[in-house]
């Protein structure tokens, strides 16, 4: 029996659990190109810009395609009849700087190879940011990295079904390092929105949501903060969503099922046309 | 009238006819004393039984003498002989057949039995047959077996179950010692819960199914623990390179009373600090499990049975994420004899199936995810040996289930402080299902089965919500939803099925028979799964006021003949229709939502193939081929434009070579080689510029291409010690290699764009473009296993 005890001994191993992700060589079928719309038009005065390209194979080529000859007219309910001309490889711009008004709606035509597509939102209305300041939060328990941040505040509507996107800029330089900020307030109000700051402690009476939101970016003194926020329309706060849930497929079973998110172009036409309430602020941080 | 009349006997049970006296018993293993289920007693000049789950026959005889002949596969025969002058007890012991090795003596009349006992759409192994398998890591792998029987179709690697007959993977019912397992997979698919040491038999029906079980749509697996030597105490266990078991069991009292306990454990997680990638050394990949078991003669008609298995597994992407699951059940059984021909038995169950994740954020900030079904049941199954031609089953079992769809908690003193636990509502439901199943043999062609289960779901308690969904989308308007509230006692809504099964079976010739079923399946607790692959930690839930009971009516014909050369064939086609089944909106939130039956979506389904098997059981050279070609549809609104497309494991071809090959007392090589057709998979049909990143753009067929297909070699080799007549003790060393070519089989086919990271293993990869990516799971694995018995 002692030869036993022996083999228990070299018992080997020779584990290969080599799990990897490598690029294949496939075919896969390919849709005719497409037309594709982005563009976005605020109550900001200014000019009011829309690009087309048009959508490609998917495999094989990273060169945007984009448009030169279309004709593109943006008509509103408020009367206004602005056309957006060609600039630039995709781009149309209007000759003069225009604005949208709240509870106006805006229709976006384009005529292209043929065929129309149009698109139409509503201005919703936005709140403004009443204050904007930096705060030094110390190191709380991992959950927030010692640092500087920024926050804002201020009154949003009390009906629920509101939805924001906020662009946040350090130094001219858009960070977007976790993707685009957004929040409904489905779940009740947005971080420090409707909070008052309280400059000597701001996280005072705040049991949940010490994560600084909705900027959790730490910035140095003498930054300078602009922040852009945007109100939505449900459908396209939805489409933000959608699109990024499906960027950020990485083939695990966690993923969303492949799915187009809405898009508001008709005739078949891909991208999203919006109409948006912006306001901005800005900051610089101080020590 | 005639079914007044099978009630009647459920009430009373005597003998019809003064002059009929009853032979019942039951057969043992004569080595270990286990009781062995299925055996055949043979009454010569016509008749006979077979041993039901606990081993009992009971046979009906004039008064007379006879030679009653008792069988089971690889075991020798006994032959008794009876004067039969009143009714009696006959207890056998049957013993292990001597390793034979030579050329496959089967008689004729055993080929003739073999079709005749043959189920249609009925996958049966017996303890024998188990041990014969092919044994890869170490162990054989009954579950991992049955999916290359024709028919049932393995969901792939990664994947943690099994597809039968186009029905999805939470559409089988996998029963261990009758409790309910809601994962049978380990470690994604690569080992079943089921350690092979610790299991007797096994049957599953892919259609066919008996009245007596009900729950599930597609199929019944039923698996019954080795109950435990009752002669003397032994072990069975290996020690492997990936995994290692040890099974120890023995009798309590002498022949009256046995115990089994069985445990593994795999440790390749032990070995992953030791890789040279960063995010594997920091993986948990590991499993372990307990099966437990007692039975107690407490006299001549009642014998008491304790079982118990626990499981669980957990697996770590990285330190920051790590999913778990597992299963925990008991069963207390209780075996009566009201007389000689009316056997009861009654259990009172418990299990329960707990699966979530945790993830740490930082440091001492470490949420889980805690989601878990529980089911506590009680059911009584009868059986009355009214006569040889005719068997009466019947019985109930009353179901209460509780879900728990999510507690969202902190894991650490830190996080608890400053976050409050978020549970989602909890569910509970009553289910119930009565049955009557009658078995009749008309004749020595014709023999018949038909019964009918009655079932009931009722939703108890709790907040109901009704929405209204957006015409495009179909998603649900929150303005608009309406929520409802039950108190939590009260049933508020109820759902009932009428379930009829038949199965009829003619014998052609003595060695070829037709046979066909029918049956109607209810299913009222599902998953959801929002992927192609599915996860142990995919979603259960019920049938409630928005969800209807998915339903399912399935057909089949099968021809069955043995060839004298000792081969048995078969060819089976099946169709099957199914409703109200459920898959996710486009775009459905799925992740931790109250509302999750609001994005669901239902539509029908069909499903039809043709199987065919060939096997050679006895003999140096055995195994077999099977082989089915099988088409699964679905059709529902809002998925797909309405059209009808695959279903996500539609398999169109799927063909197993299976075989065992004796070359000596001490040599055994077993090999398999299997083929599928790839997964269908939803592709990009362009992309487009966006925000300044590349975004996809699907076609609106869903599931409109296959991934690479699947096919992969394993082969083991084992090689026993010398036997000594006088030492118990036997070992065995195997070698095997798992996807022996080292083929790299698709798990996972995404498309993404390239960037920096990916140059690294993709030469040539241009950073910015746009490409498919495939994960593969599991190359040429390579494991020594050492395993012995005493």
């Amino acid at each position: 029996m002692i030869k036993m005890k022996n083999t228990y001994l070299i018992v080997l191993f020779s584990l290969l659990f080599v799990a990897c992700e490598k690029i294949v060589d496939i075919e896969i079928p390919s849709d005719e190109p497409t037309l594709v719309v982005e563009g976005e038009i605020t109550d900001n005065l200014g000019p009011w810009s829309v690009r087309l390209t048009l959508s490609q194979p998917y495999l094989n080529q990273k060169q945007v395609d984009g448009i030169t000859n279309a004709t593109i007219f943006i008509t509103g309910t408020d009367g206004s009849n602005v056309q957006l001309l060609h600039t630039d490889t995709g781009m149309f711009v209007s000759a003069t700087d225009q604005q949208c008004l709240v509870g106006e709606t805006y229709t976006l035509t384009v005529d292209y190879d043929g065929k129309t597509f149009t698109a139409s939102e509503e201005l919703v209305n936005g709140f403004p940011i009443d204050t904007i300041a930096s705060y030094f939060l110390p190191d709380n328990n991992g959950f927030i990295e010692a640092g500087y941040y920024v926050f804002i505040q201020g009154k949003e509507n009390d009906y629920k079904g509101d939805s924001y996107l906020w662009k946040f800029y350090r130094n001219d330089t858009l960070q977007d390092d976790f993707g685009p900020i957004y929040e409904n307030d489905d779940f009740g109000d947005i971080s420090f929105l409707n909070q008052s700051l309280d400059p000597n402690d701001p996280l005072a009476g705040l049991a949940q949501g010490i994560i600084p939101r909705p900027f959790p970016f730490t910035v140095e003194p003498g930054d300078s903060i602009r922040i852009e926020q945007y109100s939505l329309s449900k459908q396209h706060y939805k489409f933000i969503i959608d699109r990024e849930a499906q960027l950020n497929r990485a083939g695990t079973p966690f993923d969303s099922p492949p799915a187009n998110p809405n898009y508001n172009i008709s005739n078949g036409g891909l991208g999203y046309f919006s109409v948006a309430h912006l306001v901005k602020e800005s900051l610089v941080v101080k020590e | 009238m005639r079914f007044q009349i099978l009630l009647l006997s459920l009430l009373v049970s005597f003998s019809l006819f003064a002059q009929e006296y009853t032979i019942s018993g039951r057969v043992k293993d004569a080595d270990n004393g286990e009781t062995l289920l299925g055996a055949t007693v043979l009454v010569k000049g016509g008749g006979g039984a077979i041993t039901n789950e606990y081993g009992f026959y009971s046979i009906s005889l004039e008064s007379g003498t006879y030679e009653v002949t008792y069988k089971y596969l690889g075991y020798e025969d006994v032959v008794k002989n009876v004067q039969l002058d009143r009714s009696q007890t006959i207890n056998i012991e049957l013993g292990i057949k001597a390793n034979v090795i030579g050329p496959a003596i089967v008689s004729a009349k055993a080929l003739e039995r073999r079709v005749e006992n043959k189920k249609i759409s009925v996958v049966k192994m017996e303890t024998a047959k188990i041990k014969e398998i092919p044994v890869i890591f170490g162990e054989v792998d009954i579950l991992k077996t049955i999916t290359l029987l024709p028919g049932i179709q393995s969901a792939g690697e990664g994947n943690s179950g099994f597809n039968v007959r186009g029905g999805s993977q939470d559409q089988n019912l996998i029963l261990l010692d009758e409790a309910t397992v809601y994962n049978a997979s380990h470690l994604l698919g690569f080992f079943s819960v089921f350690n092979g040491d610790a299991v007797k038999d096994l049957e599953v029906y892919k259609g066919g199914i008996p009245a007596k079980y009900g729950g599930r749509l597609s199929s019944i697996v039923d698996i019954k623990m080795r109950d435990g030597n009752s002669k003397r105490f032994s072990g069975i266990g290996g020690i492997g390179t990936i995994s290692s078991r040890l099974t120890l069991e023995g009798p309590i009292v002498k022949d009256k009373s046995s115990f089994m306990i069985a445990g593994r454990r795999s440790y390749a997680d032990l070995f992953l600090p030791l890789a040279s990638d960063e995010s594997i050394q920091e993986s948990k990949l590991y499993f372990y499990d307990l099966n437990l078991k007692a039975n107690y003669d407490i006299g001549e008609k009642d014998r008491i049975y304790l079982s118990g298995y626990f499981g669980r597994d957990v697996l770590g992407l990285s330190e920051l994420f790590s999913l778990n699951w597992g299963n925990s059940t008991a069963t207390i059984r209780w075996n009566h004899l009201v007389n000689d021909k009316v056997f009861v038995n009654t259990s009172l169950v418990f299990s329960d199936f707990k699966y979530g994740f945790d993830i740490k954020f930082a440091e001492n900030a470490n949420f889980g995810l805690d989601q878990s079904i529980q089911d506590s049941y009680l059911k009584s199954d009868w059986t009355n040996f009214i006569s040889q031609k005719s068997k009466l089953n019947f019985g109930g079992q009353v179901t209460y289930h509780r879900f728990n769809p999510g507690l969202f908690a902190a894991n650490n003193e830190e996080s608890k402080k400053l976050f409050s636990d978020i549970q989602i509502e909890k569910r509970k439901a009553l289910e119930t299902g009565l049955y009557i199943d009658h078995e009749y043999k008309h004749s020595n062609r014709l023999n018949m089965r038909y019964g009918l289960r009655i079932s009931s779901f009722s939703n108890i308690g709790g907040t109901e919500y009704t929405y209204t969904k957006d015409v495009e989308t179909n998603e649900p308007i929150d303005s608009l939803t309406v929520t409802q509230v039950f108190g939590s006692g009260e049933i508020y809504n109820t759902y009932m099925g009428l379930e009829p099964r038949a199965s009829i079976s003619y014998n052609l010739t003595t060695t070829m028979a037709l046979k066909g079923s029918y049956n109607r399946t209810f299913q009222y607790v599902q998953q959801a799964t929002n992927t192609a692959s599915s996860f142990p930690t995919d979603q259960w839930f019920s049938v409630n006021k928005n969800v209807k009971p998915q339903r399912a009516d399935q057909v089949a014909v099968g021809l069955f003949k043995n060839l004298d050369i000792g081969l048995e064939t078969s060819v089976e086609v099946y169709y099957k229709w199914m409703n109200n089944q459920i898959d996710y909106r486009d775009n459905a939130e799925i992740a931790f939502n109250e509302e999750l039956d609001g994005e669901l979506l239902t539509g029908e389904g069909w499903a039809y193939g043709a199987e065919f098997y060939v096997a050679k059981t006895e003999g140096k050279s055995s195994g077999f081929v099977s082989y089915t070609w099988a088409k699964t549809m679905r059709q529902i609104d809002g998925i797909s434009g309405d059209n009808p497309y695959v279903a996500n494991f539609d398999r169109r071809h799927n063909l197993a070579i299976v075989f065992t090959q004796k070359f000596s007392k001490r040599l055994l090589v077993t090999g398999s080689f299997v083929f599928s057709s790839g997964q269908p998979l939803t592709t990009p049909s362009s992309k487009y510029y966006y925000d300044g990143e590349w975004n996809t753009n699907y076609t609106e067929i869903r599931n409109n291409y296959r991934v690479p297909a699947y096919h992969r070699a394993d082969i083991g080799v084992t090689l026993k010690s010398k036997e000594k007549p006088d030492k118990r003790f036997k070992s065995n060393w195997n070698f095997s290699i798992y996807n022996l070519y080292n083929r790299a089989n698709p798990y996972t086919i995404r498309f993404g764009e390239i960037n920096e990271d990916d140059l690294e293993k993709n030469e040539g990869a241009i950073v910015g473009n746009t490409a498919a990516f495939q994960t593969t799971l599991f190359k040429m694995i390579p494991a020594i296993t050492w395993n012995f018995e005493f």
